[in-house]
């Protein structure tokens, strides 16, 4: 890792707020998402508040005794989630690059390709090219949830933390962050920074920003709210050169939060400009400033020579897309690109063979999973559900689609983050089993179809035609699947009212806070902005979790 | 009547299938299922935005008023605004309109300029073998799905041989001129050099169709007129044989080819929208197909619009043509 | 409608052209392979074993390079090894990504095909040989009103009218049943051969699409029967009907419309081979309400062309195989019915 990045944090203040387990689950290692102080637990299991384990899928409700931590409240979460099966579990997304020999990258777990990070290894690595999947929805950076538009935004936009490689958080536009109270956490704001247009960066920009987000009547209402889960708003700090967060309750992981989310603009620029001026063109305090923006084709940065910190390595970068991962591999091989996203497995060994590239990969902090609509027949029984995660033969979809590249889950929250449940198996592959529960639900012969991106996540296509192929082979079930267009499925799952989703859909979902509640309550408890699923005991459960601090 | 009247009651006819195009694609939001707002509104827009929708489609008012008020706006160059990303339609669509025009162009180019000669020898050395290597390929030429030859194509000569790339342009062509005159011709030559690389391959896969095509035409007209008495005739006048081939033969030959180019047309534009696609050329097609799966309705209509007009006017031209080489077109 | 001078001809030219025959043999395999699918086809075409997948034709054994990974001490580390991957005659073929077997996807694909095909021409022909002889019949502005209406059609292209069409109105889809295998026919021939049973017991129509391309094709048909109601209304004995007093529906039926079939069914063939194309090239796009069906599987195979190219290949030589018979069918009615046919119709 280059120095440009000093984690100035110290580490006892980065674990104070968001747990040991944060910071050695992050290389994405084995082992079980432990809690903060107990090292030694009967069996290594990590797992000090559930009873000895229960046979996975038995759905004969058990008396457990009530998780006392917050990290038991959360694997209680997720086993809840795992015997209700608001969703087919399938696997852990690793991330896996292709990339050129003219340069030096390392991949991240959290899918940010940061291109301040990257250096030139040759001549020809000055002006890099990253292809991607998808192009941008637009540019303003706080009206969008996917990833490839991060990957295009966020390179001339900053936060007020950040994340190394590692995941470890680190100071960024806020020289440093501290709570005041309950509910209240203060960002002092850093000096001398600019924006591309000349403006200084000030309090109220920040303030401005985080209010933009987080209420709906500041600017406009952004989806990127429940990003900030809880924060309900900012203020600038009198007479300091700080600004104030409140959020509700306790919120025992805002700064993780604001590592990875929270884009911050210049409060006059975005008051004076026309959405679809916002919409192409940027102004942000970012190492990269934009050169050209060709809507849906490509986005051209220049080095920005102003940047606060030390300018960036590489003096362009262009950014992308195909949604044809042979198109992108072609790409790669044939030197027009430098980073390619989500190789298929079967590409993996062509690039490594090739002298110009090389594979970086890693595993991602991306769950792949089908949601299933609790509202809708015949996903409102629990049985189905089950049934379908029964059906389908996860470790071959590993093997084969996958060819090793993932792993299998068997609940929402990935190995190694915060409030994993070490004790949850992935559902057996029984298509008996299956078949006996689909008959229990009721819904004998149903068709159900379903709705898959195309080439947004690593195999999306074939991961649904497995799927779907194996509930089809059951003898009481139809399935088939529909491949949509990313944007337009992100677009109806993402805008906050159920009914507009499609019954049965696959998606992916990447949460870089390594915490289980950033993916459990966006997408599973009742009133999360993307949930498929209502369920009292786990809202309960939840509520219980993000109410107590993070440290035992 | 005159040449100049002729062109003229053909553009008359033009303005009024133009005037037909346009109120089509305002009618294609009526025959959707389900009420206009939802047939035209991404499914996951806002309340807000249903409402600007509404609003924008005049859904309150007559039939006829939502009509004018369409008819007037595009008059105007008014095609709305993106429901995705907000940009305004109109522009959003003409940018991509010359990354087509280069398409079907480039192809086209290809296609007269092999296929002719290839007709040509192919009647008039028939039953050799350039004759049967020439009917196999057309006759394969018109039988393979274009998307697949681009596919092949991509595989042999960018992933195997590296010779093209293997998708997206790099530069138009209009843009390598303007290149040319501000950097110097160093620069301007290079330009063109990375325009001609990254069209070849789709102007080749949309172009083997329309050769292959007319290929079959020219053969088949060129020997129907070489059979004719009057070639006969000339040739008992002792004019040498090419001279009666080029000028005689050939030339009532392309009457019936430049009408079936004209019908074919459609063909042309329907390949450049599947060839775009595999490529990722940014064209209307690409912009299309997009357009269709995020269900971006004022982008949809514009590109139907520009589309249908085009057409048109292409149309128009190819008549023109048409009606210069065979003057009795124009005395009917 | 089909005089004996008629068939004669078609004879005579059968006779002396090759390609005609070849033609013919083409179009009679792929009929005779789309009505029997579930007999000749070797496994159920949807069904998908992933552990079988990506596995090359017969004859194209070979040794490849598989990368896996494996996650070693907190970080991932890959393993490149030399894998031989051997053929089965169980998949002459090859399999796909999911481990469906190619061949099998070929047969069915040529139903999907064969149906599109037939149907989308029966539609735009009906469609458009009413418009035509109407028009035709009885000139004037009714001429007009209806041609000019067909220039605006003709203004669209068929393929993006086709894709804007499907994109607002769905891919609706209708499952018809398959008689052989609902009436049990199939499962005792495949058995007494070997072959493993559990064929589908249906097959998708895919509704939308042939209505989609029969719309957008009709106007071909309409410019040849108004040709032909142009002049053939000016015959001795139309006149002499008419002025019997014979009703206009009578003249056309028994006069135009027969003399008429002659160019149509020229027409007719040229257009099955355009649907072919056309409807390939929806599915490959994602604009079809099925996916058994040639388009889609090139489509899918994209993806693997390096690593497993039979995958997009079979299918892409099933479509060139069914339209150069059909092509070439077209060829020998033309040649022997009527030279004069101009143009060879839209895709």
């Amino acid at each position: 890792m280059s120095d440009k990045d000093s984690p100035d944090v110290s580490r006892r203040k980065f674990l104070g707020f968001a747990g040991a387990a944060t910071a050695t689950a992050v290389a994405g290692c084995g082992g079980n998402g432990g809690t903060d102080t107990d090292t030694d637990q009967p069996g290594g299991n990590g797992d000090t508040d559930e009873p000895t384990d229960t046979p996975t899928g038995d759905d004969t409700p058990t008396e457990r005794p009530e998780p006392e931590t917050r990290d038991g409240y959360l694997q209680r979460a997720n086993r809840v989630a795992h015997e209700q099966a608001p969703w087919v579990f399938l696997n852990r997304q690793y991330s896996v690059y292709g990339k050129s020999e003219d340069i030096e990258w390392q991949a991240r777990a959290d899918e940010f390709i940061d291109a301040y990070a990257i250096s030139p290894a040759t001549d020809s690595g000055d002006d890099v090219v990253i292809n991607q999947s998808q192009m941008d929805s637009g540019l303003d950076p706080q009206d969008h949830r996917a990833t490839p538009t991060d990957n295009i935004v966020m390179q001339a936009y900053e936060k007020l933390l950040d994340r190394d490689r590692e995941g470890a958080i680190l100071t960024s536009l806020a020289e440093d962050y501290s709570r005041q109270e309950d509910g209240v956490v203060r960002f002092h704001i850093r000096d001398g920074i600019s924006f591309h247009s000349g403006d200084d960066l000030t309090p109220e920009d920040v303030a401005y920003s985080v209010n933009r987000i987080v209420d709906p009547d500041t600017g406009i209402a952004s989806p990127q709210q429940d990003q900030l889960a809880g924060v309900t708003g900012a203020e600038v700090v009198d007479g300091e050169r700080a600004v104030d967060v409140m959020s509700d309750g306790l919120n025992p992981i805002v700064f993780s939060l604001f590592a990875s989310y929270g884009p911050i603009v210049n409060k006059s620029w975005i008051q004076t400009n026309e959405n679809a001026y916002i919409n192409q063109n940027i102004d942000g305090t970012g190492p990269f400033v934009l050169e050209t923006y060709e809507q849906g084709v490509e986005v051209v940065f220049n080095r920005n020579d102003n940047y606060w910190k030390e300018a960036a390595d590489i003096s362009s970068l262009t950014v992308t897309s195909a949604s044809e991962s042979s198109t992108r591999v072609n790409s790669l091989l044939s030197g027009e690109a430098d980073i390619i996203v989500n190789v298929p497995p079967q590409e993996v060994s062509r690039i490594e063979e090739n002298d110009g590239s090389s594979i970086a990969a890693t595993p991602s902090t991306r769950v792949i999973f089908n949601a299933m609509r609790y509202d809708v027949e015949p996903f409102d029984s629990p049985e189905f559900r089950q049934a379908v995660n029964y059906a389908i033969d996860l470790e071959s979809i590993v093997q084969n689609v996958l060819s090793t590249f993932g792993d299998q889950t068997a609940q929402p929250t990935l190995d190694g983050f915060f409030g994993f449940n070490g004790d949850l198996d992935p559902y057996p592959y029984d298509p008996e089993q299956a078949e006996a529960l689909v008959e229990e639900s009721g819904y004998a012969g149903v068709e159900v179809e379903l709705h898959t991106p195309v080439g947004r996540y690593l195999n999306d296509v074939e991961i649904a035609q497995a799927v779907a192929g194996y509930l089809d082979d059951l003898e009481n079930v139809t399935a088939s699947v529909n491949q949509r267009d990313f944007q337009a499925l992100a677009g109806e799952v993402t805008d906050g009212d159920i009914e507009t989703s499609p019954h049965w859909y696959l998606l992916g979902w990447g949460n870089a806070t390594f915490d289980a509640s950033q993916t459990l309550i966006p997408l599973l408890k009742s009133d999360g902005v993307l949930t498929s699923w209502s369920n009292d005991e786990f809202d309960r459960v939840i509520e219980e979790a993000q109410s107590m601090p993070s440290e035992q | 009547m005159s040449y100049g009247r002729f062109l003229l009651k053909r553009g008359l006819q033009g303005i009024v299938v133009v005037w037909g195009v346009v109120s089509i694609v305002f009618v294609l939001r009526f025959i959707t299922p389900g009420n206009a707002v939802d047939a035209v509104a991404p499914l996951d827009a806002s309340p807000e935005l249903r409402e600007r929708i509404a609003a924008e489609l005049g859904l309150d008012q007559p039939l006829y008023v939502q009509y004018l008020d369409y008819l007037w706006e595009l008059l105007q160059g008014d095609m709305g605004y993106s429901y995705i990303s907000g940009i305004e339609a109109s522009s959003m669509v003409f940018s991509k309109l010359p990354a087509t025009i280069e398409l079907a162009v480039a192809s086209s180019i290809i296609a007269i300029g092999l296929s002719i000669p290839l007709g040509v020898i192919s009647a008039t050395r028939r039953h050799e073998p350039a004759d049967y290597a020439a009917t196999t390929f057309s006759l394969v030429g018109i039988s393979t799905p274009n998307f697949w030859l681009g596919i092949m194509l991509i595989l042999l000569l960018s992933v195997q041989f590296g010779i093209f790339p293997t998708s997206g342009r790099a530069f138009g062509f209009v843009e390598a001129f303007r290149i040319a005159a501000n950097q110097g011709v160093g620069a301007g030559a290079d330009a063109f050099y990375q325009w001609l690389r990254f069209i070849t391959l789709p102007a080749v896969t949309l172009g083997t169709y329309f050769t292959a095509l007319i290929t079959r035409l020219t053969r088949s007209g060129m020997l129907e007129e070489l059979g004719q008495s009057y070639v006969r005739a000339t040739r008992a006048k002792g004019l040498p044989e090419s001279l009666i081939r080029y000028k005689h033969a050939l030339r009532n030959t392309l009457i019936p080819v430049i009408t079936v180019l004209g019908l074919q047309l459609g063909t042309l534009i329907g390949g450049a929208v599947i060839t775009e696609s595999v490529f990722s050329w940014p064209g209307l097609g690409t912009t299309l197909i997009n357009a269709i799966n995020t269900r971006d309705w004022p982008i949809l209509q514009a590109t139907l619009v520009v589309i249908g007009t085009g057409f048109v006017i292409v149309n128009l031209v190819v008549d023109a043509v048409y009606a210069y080489l065979d003057p009795q077109v124009v005395a009917e | 409608m089909i005089s004996p001078r008629t068939l004669r001809n078609l004879r005579k030219e059968l006779r002396s052209s090759a390609l005609a025959k070849i033609g013919i043999v083409l179009v009679l395999a792929m009929i005779l392979i789309a009505a029997f699918a579930p007999f000749i086809a070797l496994h159920n075409p949807t069904n998908q074993n992933l552990d079988e997948n990506n596995l090359p034709p017969m004859g194209f054994s070979r040794t490849t390079e598989e990368t896996t990974s494996e996650m070693v001490n907190g970080s991932l580390e890959l393993t490149n090894e030399t894998v031989y991957v051997n053929a089965t005659a169980s998949h002459p073929m090859g399999t796909n990504s999911l481990g469906q077997d190619v061949y099998s996807r070929a047969v069915y694909g040529a139903r999907t095909s064969m149906m599109v095909g037939v149907l989308g021409t029966l539609l735009a022909a009906v469609l458009g040989v009413s418009v035509g002889l109407v028009a035709g019949f009885y000139r004037g502005r009714v001429d007009d009103a209806l041609m000019r209406f067909a220039d605006v059609s003709l203004a669209f292209p068929s393929l993006v009218l086709a894709i804007a069409l499907i994109g607002l109105w769905g891919r609706a889809a209708v499952d018809v049943p398959d008689p052989f295998v609902v009436f049990g026919l199939v499962d005792p021939v495949r058995s007494a051969l070997g072959l493993p049973t559990g064929m589908p017991d249906s097959f998708v129509l895919p509704g939308t699409v042939i209505v989609v391309v029969g719309l957008v094709n009709w106007v071909w048909f309409a410019r040849i029967a108004r040709g032909e109601a142009l002049s053939i209304r000016e015959e001795e004995y139309v006149k002499a009907a008419r002025a019997l007093g014979a009703s206009d529906a009578r003249i056309i039926g028994r006069h135009v419309l027969p003399n008429a079939t002659t160019p149509i069914l020229v027409l007719a063939t040229i257009q099955v081979a355009a649907i072919i194309l056309l409807e390939s090239s929806l599915s490959f796009l994602g604009f079809s309400g099925t996916t058994l069906s040639w388009g889609f599987d090139i489509s899918q195979g994209r993806a693997y062309l390096s690593t497993a190219w039979w995958i997009a290949t079979v299918p892409g030589l099933a479509i060139v195989l069914a339209v150069i018979g059909v092509n070439l069918v077209g060829d020998w009615l033309r040649d022997a019915l009527d030279p004069g046919i101009e143009g060879e119709g839209g895709v």
